[in-house]
């Protein structure tokens, strides 16, 4: 090979590529307003970016599948978990972990709030469907496919129910796979677990549930119909 | 025989220093596999919780490797320039700057002072100083290069390695408030690091002393190394958007990420080919087998880790399911190893001795550190590779929980805290011996 021609090499794939991937660039930040619903970017989805950054979450969970691998990925985690869910692991995650711990932050509720908008939001870019394992989570029209479409479903869905407890395969291991629950508890007895867990099991670390009257009910029948 | 250039010592305490946090990190990754085999109790998770570990570990690693660079360049710089180097005493306050910039940041982890971006967590107003100590390197090496007038191309990839490392670091500065922009331009800093710019120094270094310990044409060597630097940059720029498949952006990405990253090994392999050819074209006898052994061991798992771990992963139809995983961290950690940490160790090998004034040293102990390493490590990637693909199957495939996934894979864990421990040892034998460098037993006292 003549040097003319190593330099050609040099020149030519260097400048091809970097004006590719600049040309690319440009065409993504234009896209990305879309993909990732830019338009939603409010101040507390911003604030919550930073209590993500704030409390190093980073280090031990991905987002995006970017980060370290040590906890889960949060990119779907409010399908998984639900606004409430996400705030009471954070709360409390000595109640939410077994062999492997998390910390206990200082966050304040305004902080949680925050993070809770931030993950929403996340849980919304258009990722290609990735991470394959919480696609069957995707909600449609706000409400949960993989469950059907009781308010009941979209309850447990919302309110955090997965962050402890097992649904056909997915959820948390923390509490009892409630799978066929219907099978082992009556209506009354699963609507007074979720009023007072205490005055059924009384070393249950359940949190009461803070639902009005009407959800529930609604839950409860759901819950009692999974037999 | 000791060094050409007075100015050359300065590399010494780069090089010492790189050397005692390349200890510490290792110890500290021993830490964070034994996080993952068994259950840290929760009031010492509360204090030292993994994520600060792990920013300590990967911060480590990057200072210490950078140093080495930085070391590596003022050794090479006055040598390649035929002068001495502009100003040692910036040299000095450079690494001062440096290391006291990146022990605070690591007290500072300690005490949740951090940016909170992983492996770029060192916060405001330390960043800054980076960028200072940056400056201040470029500055000397370039006007040692100026005032040369001696134009080689290994100085211009290496000096053009060194501008586009501390210009990709730019983009780590703004606060970026959409998350997916936010990990676009992450990877221009980390991608392009080791893919773009420290691939263009790794290539200057390696050479650079394939000239010196081979004694082939400079010519020739210069002629390839212009070829493989094109074939870097080609597949390597474009290449940044393997990591782009799910953030977000375009779905154009998972072509041009996929088509791109799939010729990423073909500069590596063609540096393999044509260190090959260096060698057995030599025009004398190879000066320092263990130089030749590490050259050779950097070469074939520069290949085996960056190319074939990187190429394992990075089509789009197989990423989906194995991005985010332990997969990745086999990766990581081999290409590293053999594409970084290998170059430096060859380096620190050729000058240490030379700094020492040995022009012979003896090379047991260097060459049983360089196995027990290259082993281990090997040992270390094939563990993380099975915990990488029972997560990928447990959790991505069968759709399980997290948990239940880790679970299955602690056996791999607690084998890698073993693993972990050998490689520590490995690495203090390395340090040990190359602090205490002692001249050649001569080979009839030997046999005696």
């Amino acid at each position: 090979m003549s040097w003319k021609t190593a330099k050609l090499i040099f020149y030519l794939g260097t400048l091809v590529s970097l004006l590719l991937f600049l040309g690319l660039t440009v065409d993504t930040h234009r896209q990305v307003e879309t993909l990732t619903n830019a338009d939603r970017l409010s101040p507390e989805v911003v604030a919550g970016k930073r209590v993500w950054h704030k409390y190093n979450c980073n280090d031990c969970h991905t987002i995006l599948g970017f980060g370290s691998y040590y906890a889960p990925d949060m990119t779907k985690a409010y399908w998984r978990l639900g606004g409430e869910g996400i705030k009471a692991v954070v709360r409390n995650p000595e109640k939410f972990t077994t062999w492997r711990k998390m910390p206990r932050f200082p966050a304040t509720d305004r902080e949680l709030e925050d993070l809770v908008s931030f993950l929403k939001w996340t849980s919304e870019i258009d990722t290609n469907e990735w991470p394959p394992q919480d696609q069957k989570l995707r909600p449609v029209a706000g409400r949960a496919v993989a469950l059907g479409l009781s308010p009941g479903a979209t309850l447990f869905q919302e309110k955090g129910c997965f962050a402890c407890h097992r649904l056909n395969e997915t959820g948390g291991l923390v509490g009892p796979d409630l799978t066929r629950v219907g099978a082992r508890l009556p209506y009354e007895t699963i609507e007074k677990i979720l009023t007072d867990p205490r005055s059924v099991k009384s070393d249950a670390i359940m949190p009461p549930t803070a639902l009005s009257r009407e959800e529930t009910d609604a839950l409860a029948r759901f819950l009692a119909e999974m037999k | 025989m000791s060094v050409p250039y007075q100015t050359q010592r300065v590399a010494y305490p780069y090089f010492v220093i790189a050397l005692l946090l390349f200890l510490l990190q290792v110890i500290v990754g021993t830490w964070l596999a034994f996080n993952y085999a068994v259950t840290i109790p929760q009031w010492l998770v509360d204090v030292f919780p993994f994520s600060t570990a792990r920013a300590i570990h990967t911060n480590l690693l990057v200072l210490w490797i950078l140093l080495g660079f930085m070391g590596t360049t003022y050794y090479m710089i006055p040598e390649e320039c035929k002068r001495d180097l502009y100003s040692p005493k910036l040299a000095y306050f450079q690494l001062a700057l440096l290391t006291g910039v990146g022990v605070t940041a690591i007290v500072g982890f300690l005490f949740g002072w951090t940016k909170g971006k992983p492996l770029l967590e060192i916060p405001f107003p330390l960043d800054y100083l980076v960028v200072v100590g940056a400056l201040i390197f470029l500055f000397n090496v370039g006007i040692t290069i100026i005032q040369a007038r001696r134009w080689t191309v290994i100085q211009g990839s290496l000096f053009g390695g060194l501008v586009f490392l501390a210009v990709m670091y730019l983009f780590n500065l703004p606060y970026y408030n959409n998350l997916t922009i936010d990990w676009y331009y992450w990877w221009w800093v980390i991608h392009l690091w080791v893919e773009g710019a420290w691939e263009l120094i790794a290539a200057a270094l390696t050479a650079w002393i394939l000239i010196k310990i081979t004694s082939v044409p400079r010519e020739t060597v210069e002629k390839w190394l212009y070829v493989e630097l094109g074939l870097f940059l080609f597949t390597g720029i474009t290449g940044t958007g393997h990591h782009y498949y799910w953030l977000g952006a375009p779905k154009y990405w998972l072509w041009f990420g996929g088509v791109f990253s799939a010729l990423e090994p073909l500069p590596i392999l063609l540096m393999v080919i044509d260190a090959g050819h260096y060698v057995r074209n030599r025009r004398e006898e190879i000066k320092g087998k263990l130089i030749f052994t590490l050259a050779t061991g950097m070469a074939v798992l520069h290949l085996i880790g960056a190319g074939f771990w990187g190429f394992l992963h990075t089509l789009p139809q197989i990423n989906y399911y194995t991005h985010g995983s332990q997969v990745t961290v086999a990766h990581g950690h081999i290409a590293f190893f053999g594409a970084y940490v290998l170059l430096n160790l060859m380096f620190f090998y050729y000058a240490m001795p030379k700094l020492k004034g040995l022009s012979e040293f003896d090379e047991r102990r260097g060459n049983l550190a360089f196995w027990w390493l290259s082993i281990t490590m090997m040992l270390m990637t094939l563990a993380f590779s099975v915990a990488g693909v029972l997560q990928t199957y447990i959790e991505r495939v069968m759709g399980m929980g997290y948990m239940t996934a880790q679970a299955q894979m602690r056996f791999w864990f607690a084998i890698l805290v073993v693993l972990g421990v050998v490689l520590v040892i490995g690495v203090a034998l390395t340090v040990v011996d190359l602090f205490t460098l002692r001249p050649a037993v001569p080979a009839e006292r030997r046999a005696g």
